[in-house]
């Protein structure tokens, strides 16, 4: 035990942690003991897959924002919403609580998810001297507040199935839902298949104090 | 090896591969990574039976909250029902299946299938179930547990609808309907069933 500094990690030492059920396991074992999943100190390709999802998350965003997502008939006229034209309807209309939720969910959300995970990704591969302690923050963050885009989804599916009359009053997901989806799908998986760990080997040892 | 004998007496951080030695808790405190904040581990609390009385009514309240209208919309004289199944449906039929089944995912199978994997790993823990067939199914649950909680998204559901009833009372008069008290004490029991539930203590059962 004497030989444990405040920065000795669990490789150094010939200990790894199984990723499924947190037990210790030496690092020749190639399976866990308790939970028999698979083990491995680091997962070195995690980075590539990450960037992979968050390169096409962060393209898909364009017609997630440029193309319509619901469409509404009233009375014979036929309006199509984007996602931001619905939070600027909102706005209009006086419901100024209900629009910062929706601006919070479908526009904050995914844009801070795909920027922050930009940041992170790009601080891992290219070792920018940018504090680990923020970064990890930034992470817990994201990891957080991502699922909580999944809000304008639900309200779309309530409002078609309720909103169906005909020419009178009729609503309709358009083209962007599908991309949405998807971006919400995409980003929640390169946060969930990067290894964290990796941050912690590559930068740099004077960025840990602050 | 060295390894051997401190393996009992440290912990390694889940994000940071960091070595911190365990220290005892007292109750309803948690240990955080020194570094990077990380939650490490905390002192079991969880009482078996509490989280089986949680599980049951979680179960209770599922059929009605998923079967019963959560909305209701009179507008001109006509009033219209929807329950959370057939909202996601009528995605799905507009040709957004993506959607359609992201709803049905995340709002209503992900949900059961929580609450009823946290049952059989309650019952198998709580009666003592010893035998291979039982471990191997304990592990798996456990195994998938972090991902289906993650796909868990009651919550957020549950803000949805109050955001359509001020969305929609733009055109029509919109009423709550008796699936929204029903999602509602869904909600709360499966939220304080997550808050009981440990997945390490679920793990040390295997130990013993």
């Amino acid at each position: 035990m004497n030989n444990l500094t405040q920065t000795t990690q669990g490789k150094e030492i010939g200990l790894t942690s199984c990723h499924t059920c947190y037990m210790l396991n030496k690092q020749e074992q190639s399976h866990c003991s308790r939970c028999d999943n698979a083990l491995s100190v680091r997962h070195h390709h995690s980075l590539q897959q990450s960037w992979a999802l968050l390169i096409t998350a962060a393209i898909l965003l364009i017609p997630a924002n440029i193309y319509p997502i619901t469409m509404l008939i009233d009375r014979g006229n036929i309006r199509h919403d984007t996602i931001f034209s619905g939070i600027a309807h909102l706005v209009h209309t006086g419901m100024f609580p209900i629009a910062i939720i929706l601006f919070t969910a479908s526009i904050l959300v995914p844009l801070l998810k795909i920027v922050g995970l930009t940041v992170y990704l790009t601080a891992i591969s290219f070792r920018l001297p940018i504090s680990k302690k923020k970064l990890m923050l930034g992470f817990h963050i994201i990891e957080w507040i991502g699922r909580w885009s999944m809000l304008d989804l639900f309200v779309i599916s309530i409002t078609v199935a309720l909103v169906n009359m005909g020419q009178l009053l009729d609503a309709k997901p358009a083209p962007a839902a599908t991309a949405f989806a998807l971006v919400i799908l995409l980003t929640q998986l390169a946060a969930k298949v990067l290894d964290t760990r990796l941050l912690w080997d590559r930068l740099e040892s004077k960025d840990d104090t602050h | 090896m060295g390894s051997d004998c401190i393996k009992d007496s440290v912990t390694l951080c889940h994000s940071c591969d960091l070595v911190v030695t365990k220290r005892a808790l007292p109750s309803g405190v948690r240990a955080l990574c020194p570094r990077c904040n990380t939650v490490l581990y905390d002192t079991p609390y969880c009482s078996i039976n509490g989280m089986l009385a949680l599980c049951i009514t979680a179960l209770i309240c599922f059929t009605p909250a998923n079967f019963f209208p959560i909305l209701e919309l009179h507008f001109l004289g006509s009033v219209r029902t929807t329950t959370i199944i057939e909202g996601a449906l009528a995605v799905y039929d507009e040709g957004y299946w993506l959607v359609g089944i992201a709803v049905i995912i995340t709002a209503i199978i992900a949900p059961g299938i929580l609450i009823i994997s946290i049952l059989s790993q309650i019952l198998i823990i709580k009666y003592r179930l010893h035998s291979p067939f039982f471990r191997r199914q304990l592990k798996r649950l456990l195994g998938y547990q972090h991902f289906v909680s993650q796909l868990t998204m009651l919550e957020i559901y549950l803000i949805s609808i109050l955001v359509t009833v001020f969305n929609l009372s733009d055109f029509a008069d919109i009423f709550l309907g008796l699936g929204t008290f029903c999602f509602i004490l869904l909600f709360i029991a499966t939220l304080f069933l997550q808050r009981e539930y440990n997945v390490e203590h679920m793990w040390s059962f295997l130990d013993e």
